[in-house]
């Protein structure tokens, strides 16, 4: 499955927290709109952290590797187990 | 005991491992400061060199990643890794000043969970466990020193770049 992002446009607020976050630049500023886009979706690692620092819950990530929790619950472990 | 629960122990140790580790380097940076670096460092070069003792030898640094990765793998080491190359980026691995160098995504990663699981701040001394070991296993498959610098640690992935310091960038630096 492809990574796919997606910003809503209605509750981007146009801080650029995104912009500056992002380790390799997917993001770029619309000066026209004051909002801002995905550019380069496929330099994407998925490292969250936009979606993370979002003052606005406007980034949206489908299609991604999700990191392993196993650290965490032992009973998820064993759930997941023959999943993995 | 069957598979699963032999599997679901060892992860449970494991756990209780790394949390306990996640504590004694957060001691360390308080008590001592930057020397906690240090000190997680080495332990990840000892832990890179025994485990990839007797490994073949390559000068291909594509081929020397799959090794370590290998050699985590063959280990349990639960820190998958890829290279990852930017639109922007010509080559995979190019020269730079300093040696060859890669970007990699580091995914899965247990240091990553357990310092999140009691709310210590990436980059910290453990987080450099992870540059004493590649630092080991590359000097066994590639005879090299290299340096793995933490370009962003991120929530769900962290990005990295390897340099392999070449005797001849050596001279140059
Ligand atoms: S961080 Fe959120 S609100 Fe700010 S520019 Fe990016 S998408 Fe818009
Ligand atoms: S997930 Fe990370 S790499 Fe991807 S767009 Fe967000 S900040 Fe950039």
């Amino acid at each position: 499955m492809k990574l796919e992002i997606s910003v809503h446009e209605q509750a981007c607020r146009g801080c650029q927290m995104c912009v500056d976050v992002c380790p390799t630049k997917v993001f770029e500023f619309d000066d026209e709109k004051r909002l801002c886009v995905v550019k380069h979706e496929d330099d994407c690692i998925a490292c969250l952290s936009c979606a993370y620092i979002c003052p606005s819950g406007a980034i949206t990530h489908t299609g991604y590797h999700v990191v392993k929790n196993f650290y965490r619950d032992l009973a998820f472990c064993n759930k997941m187990e023959k999943f993995i | 005991m069957d598979r699963m629960s032999e599997i679901s122990e060892s992860r449970a140790s494991l756990q209780e491992t790394m949390t306990f580790l996640g504590a004694i380097a957060s001691g360390l940076e308080e008590a001592i400061g930057e020397s906690a670096n240090s000190i997680s460092y080495l332990a990840g070069k000892r832990l890179g060199t025994r485990l990839s003792k007797g490994i073949e030898k390559t000068d291909d640094v594509e081929q020397a990643l799959c090794s370590v990765r290998k050699v985590l793998l063959d280990n349990g080491c639960l820190w998958h890794f890829e290279a990852f190359k930017t639109h922007d980026r010509p080559e995979m691995v190019m020269s730079a000043d300093d040696g060859q160098d890669i970007n990699l995504v580091f995914r899965d990663c247990m240091i990553r969970q357990t310092l999140f699981k009691f709310g210590h701040h990436q980059k910290g001394s453990l987080c450099n466990m992870m540059f004493g070991f590649f630092s080991g296993a590359l000097q066994n498959v590639m005879g090299h020193d290299s340096t793995l610098e933490i370009l962003h640690a991120g929530e769900n992935a962290c990005y990295k770049r390897l340099v392999i310091h070449s005797a001849a960038a050596r001279e140059v630096l």
